[in-house]
């Protein structure tokens, strides 16, 4: 028989019942939202995505079972790593809807910026700890956003708006967990807004970026062109009403009505189709999983763990709150995928080997 | 076993590392903070998903269903129109349109660009189609009707390259008779703004094909019929998945004309052979006219032509704007002009009848009255001297007589002894009794009125020119022969020809006598309606008749009428235009004694009456009278 109680020593089973129920969750959404997507075959995309999901939980696996303070010995690599691979994005990636986000290895596709995301964690986590809890000295502050500078810039220049913003938001979420004097998080918060209004004025969006932030303040100027998304994507949510239209009965879902509807809009999928019940349980399932980490960043025996929790957390959280809220119509239109839920390989290993890590911790709150 | 496995995982979980000085839980109190973060930001998106999916779901539903139905309106086809004969005169076939969506489309170039190349038309053409205002941008707009077989067959192998783009099948109008009464039929057309607006509570759509003139504007009602739909199911690109629901619709109800298509094409031909001759002799100018078949005893138009016509079939599938132009151009003619009811003009000696008529019936002349004819009337003195046609004069000629030579000096005289009388009864006689001035009530649209002039108009229409105002006795004695400002339709001409051969009946004409449902029942009859009953003693019309039956028999016509073997009974016209040749009118009814056909022609710069008219009514009398005639008759005719 399996011992539940002696595995929970080593393994937080909510955490991992709340990660299982989102994947389950997401594949579902996925076969619902590709079935008929490639003629002859409506499981092409879930075989992929199941793939992928293997591929993930064996790292995970891996991620869980080393121990997670040897990362820190491993900050220099990990982050010349990660530049070199956004570097060489930049010269030889493979482009997509303009951008030029992606590595092709044979027959995979690889996004090296969404598992930037779990290195700059790592590598932010070493930087912080070595601080121990004392940021009071805004040089370290600085030197926090000198360390996520480049891969940011680099990031940003693919362009991946959505994933820049995302490792601001978590470097963020890190310093604040490090111990940063409230005054100087409230300076930085104030910076921010001031940074976003001066792009606006000037300009330094591309078109397309301009567009979309227009378009989410008012998505009827142009409901043919960039504002389409948007309308469709309410009008999937919206009606889906209480209880949603049900597994594979959702009109906008299934008649393509819905652009990006396994990728960026899925969230739209599921609102259409399950309803506001069918969110509800998703968003539990997101509180369930974020608690669990806080929870963990808390049991954390040293500082680098509580400080790598944290930043899972903020990455994870920043993504549901832009991804959800732009496909409700409340955020701007950025490219973030859904944790779990989005079609993708590399967001979702990038996420499996950051539950790994969380396990890790968990596991070595003890010692 | 199990024990070993869990104990060497746990000496594995033996940080060695691990920097005993940190303490972190000195971060909880922040790490509540992100708790807290959490709780707000997903408080915020259930609280945007509760407002938008229970709250405002309902709105969104619908939007959603709109998005995926489409109800494709099927038009249903038009009724079918048949002659007096129930001959078969417009029908239907089956044509096929492009029709398309123009949320795909409009953003596609090379769609648009490959759209244009096919159907012909400029891409602006097509853009501005589906751009219309008030067109709603979700629903299929038709941008080409009846498309050849080339086009359709093109399209279905290269789908693909078309996404938003389909074809429908309608039903088009078949003219098995060509250009035949094009003008009493009419055309069709895609309605316009100002009709849509009208329309719009009958169900009306943009796109939805009207009749613009003839019978098929008049009894659109009845023609059209009621849409049909097909709800259908579409994916964003369009494309329909399933029938949802389906209505058939319902064929229009068929017409009956009173016309008959024998008379129709004599009178047409006839009309044109007339142009020909008078173009081959002295009168080059001719280029036009008109010629209306009436019953006399009821008003029922048994043909109605205008020369120069048009086809018909340029309108198929929506007219292209060169056609149109060249249609509407000076230099065509205006073969869209319906002359016989929309012309108007002087109807010269023809109305003699009503000035004749008018004399007896007030008194200021009896039948046996003897006038004297010097070729020259001066009764206004030497400088105002008017002439008569015959430059010799008739010399001693009785009021009969007058009617058949149709000498000017007797109607001159009579119309100064109208003035003479006051009351410009004259005028009364016109526009009260017979008509003119007024509209004849045709089912048809855009009649037009003519004139009759009295003081009140004189001083109206030259109101910047106050030293024309002054009505002059010569105006009314202008207008006893036919002239001045007097202008007439022909119809309205053949009205008051056929209110004397039947006895006094001014009767409200007709093309139409029954609209027919599809069982063949009769839904609603036009019937002879008597506009008034003319207040002309039997004797008066009696004389008239004599007059009129002696212009074939020897007075003016009696050479286009010579060894007609049925009496007939008419007037010559030969009417003057400033700056045109004289334009040649002919007005006839037959048989003389017991009236059944009545036939007024006129050809625009054609020369005399009795030459250039005369033989056309000549030979549509004969038709109807089923009299076989080798050829068109050639005649002379010097009277005016």
């Amino acid at each position: 028989m399996i011992d539940l109680q002696r595995i929970s020593r080593y393994v937080d089973l909510p955490l991992l019942v709340g990660v299982v129920g989102l994947m389950v969750y997401g594949l579902t959404v996925l076969y619902s939202a590709t079935a008929k997507e490639v003629p002859g075959d409506p499981y092409a995309y879930l075989k992929r995505q199941l793939t992928w999901a293997v591929l993930g939980i064996i790292l995970a696996v891996f991620a869980a079972v080393i121990n997670y303070n040897r990362l820190r010995n491993w900050g220099i690599p990990l982050y010349l790593g990660c530049i070199t691979a956004l570097l060489i994005v930049m010269f030889f990636g493979a482009s997509e809807l303009g951008a030029q986000r992606w590595i092709d290895i044979g027959p995979f596709r690889f996004q090296p910026s969404e598992f930037a995301k779990v290195i700059i964690v790592t590598t932010l986590a070493a930087q912080l700890a070595l601080y121990k809890g004392d940021l009071s000295d805004p040089k370290r502050t600085l030197l926090a956003f000198a360390h996520v500078a480049l891969p940011v810039l680099l990031i940003y220049k693919q362009p991946d708006l959505g994933t820049a913003l995302c490792i601001l938001a978590l470097t963020l979420g890190m310093i604040f967990a490090a111990g940063i004097p409230v005054r100087h998080f409230m300076a930085i918060v104030l910076v921010s807004v001031v940074v976003v209004l001066v792009v606006f004025n000037f300009n330094l969006l591309r078109d397309y970026q301009m567009k979309r932030l227009i378009v989410f303040i008012d998505p009827d100027v142009d409901p043919l062109g960039a504002g389409y998304n948007l309308l469709q994507s309410k009008i999937a949510v919206g009606s889906g009403m209480l209880f949603g239209k049900g597994f594979l009965s959702g009109t906008q879902t299934n008649l393509r009505f819905l652009p990006m509807r396994f990728t960026d809009f899925i969230f739209a999928a599921v609102g259409e189709e399950f309803g506001f019940v069918g969110a509800l349980v998703l968003i539990g399932l997101y509180a369930l999983v974020l608690l669990r980490a806080i929870r963990i960043a808390a049991l954390s025996k040293n500082l680098f763990g509580t400080l790598l929790a944290a930043g899972i957390v903020t990455m994870w959280l920043f993504q549901i709150l832009i991804n959800i809220g732009m496909t409700t119509g409340i955020m701007p239109i950025t490219g973030i995928p859904l944790p779990f839920i989005s079609n993708g390989g590399s967001a979702l290993i990038t996420n499996l080997i950051a539950v790994g890590i969380l396990i890790n911790i968990y596991a070595r709150r003890f010692v | 076993m199990d024990k070993e496995y869990y104990k060497y995982f746990e000496e594995d979980l033996v940080d060695r590392s691990l920097d005993k000085s940190q303490k972190p839980e000195d971060m909880r109190g922040r790490l509540v903070a992100f708790a807290g973060a959490m709780v707000i930001a997903f408080s915020v998106l259930l609280g945007r998903l509760w407002f938008m999916q229970v709250m405002d779901g309902p709105n969104y539903q619908k939007l959603a269903e709109s998005n995926r139905r489409r109800v494709i309106p099927i038009e249903a086809p038009r009724g079918y129109i048949y002659d007096r004969n129930r001959k078969i005169f417009i029908s239907n076939r089956p044509g096929l349109a492009i029709s398309v969506l123009p949320t795909v489309v409009q953003v596609n170039k090379e769609v648009l660009e490959r759209l244009a190349k096919l159907t012909g038309l400029s891409v602006k053409e097509i853009t501005d189609k589906l751009s219309e205002k008030n067109a709603d941008p979700l629903k299929p707009r038709i941008i080409k009707r009846d498309v050849d077989k080339r086009v359709v067959a093109y399209l279905g192998e290269h789908q693909s390259d078309f996404p938003g783009v389909d074809l429908t099948v309608e039903t088009i109008r078949e003219y098995p008779f060509g250009n035949l009464a094009a003008h009493l039929v009419g055309y069709l057309g895609e309605a316009s703004e100002q009709e849509l607006k009208e329309k719009k509570s009958e169900g009306y759509d943009m796109g939805d094909v009207v009749g613009k003139a003839g019978v098929e504007k008049t009894y659109e009602w009845a023609l059209r019929g009621t849409k049909g739909s097909q709800q259908v199911e579409v994916n964003a690109a369009g494309r329909p998945l399933r029938i949802l629901k389906s209505i058939t619709p319902n064929p229009g109800h068929n017409l009956v004309l009173t016309l008959d298509l024998d008379l129709q094409q004599t009178a047409e031909k006839g009309l044109a052979d007339a142009i020909n001759v008078a173009r081959q002799g002295k009168y080059k100018k001719a280029n036009a006219g008109a010629a209306v078949v009436l019953d006399p005893r009821n008003g029922e138009v048994l043909a109605l032509a205008s020369y120069p016509s048009y086809d018909p079939k340029l309108f198929l599938g929506g007219i292209s704007s060169k056609n149109w132009a060249v249609l509407t151009d000076k230099s065509s003619g205006y073969p869209l002009n319906d002359r016989a009811i929309m012309a108007t003009y002087p109807p010269g000696s023809t109305f003699k009848m009503i000035t004749a008529i008018g004399a007896l019936s007030d008194g200021l002349t009896t039948p046996e009255r003897v006038f004297v004819d010097s070729g020259t009337w001066s009764v206004f003195g030497e400088q105002w001297a008017k002439k008569c046609w015959l430059s010799s004069g008739h010399g001693s000629i009785d009021f009969i007589s007058a009617i058949a030579q149709s000498c000017d000096t007797v109607f001159y005289q009579l119309g100064y002894e109208f003035e003479m009388k006051g009351g410009e009864r004259l005028q009364y006689w016109a526009r009260d009794v017979f008509g003119l001035g007024n509209p004849t009530g045709i089912d048809l649209p855009s009649e037009t009125v003519g004139r009759v002039p009295d003081r009140k108009w004189k001083k109206e229409f030259n109101k910047e020119y106050p030293e024309y105002q002054t009505w002059y006795p010569g105006d009314t004695v202008n207008i006893s022969i036919g002239q001045g400002d007097l202008l007439v339709t022909p119809l309205q001409l053949a009205l008051s020809y056929a209110a004397i051969a039947n006895g006094g009946n001014l009767y409200k004409p007709h093309v139409v006598r029954a609209v027919v449902n599809n069982d063949g029942k009769v839904i609603y009859e036009v019937k002879p309606e008597a506009r008034r009953k003319i207040p002309v003693g039997p004797e008066a019309i009696a004389v008239m008749k004599a007059g009129l039956g002696r212009v074939t028999r020897d007075g003016t016509a009696s050479g286009a009428f010579s060894g007609f073997p049925v009496p007939v009974a008419g007037k010559t016209g030969t009417s003057e235009v400033q700056g045109k040749d004289d334009f040649a009118w002919f007005v006839g009814y037959a048989p003389a004694d017991d009236p059944k056909y009545l036939a007024v022609v006129v050809v625009e710069q054609g020369g005399h009456g009795g030459s250039a008219a005369a033989p056309v009514v000549r030979s549509i009398l004969a038709k109807a009278l089923d009299i076989k005639e080798e050829s068109m008759i050639k005649a002379e005719d010097i009277s005016r």
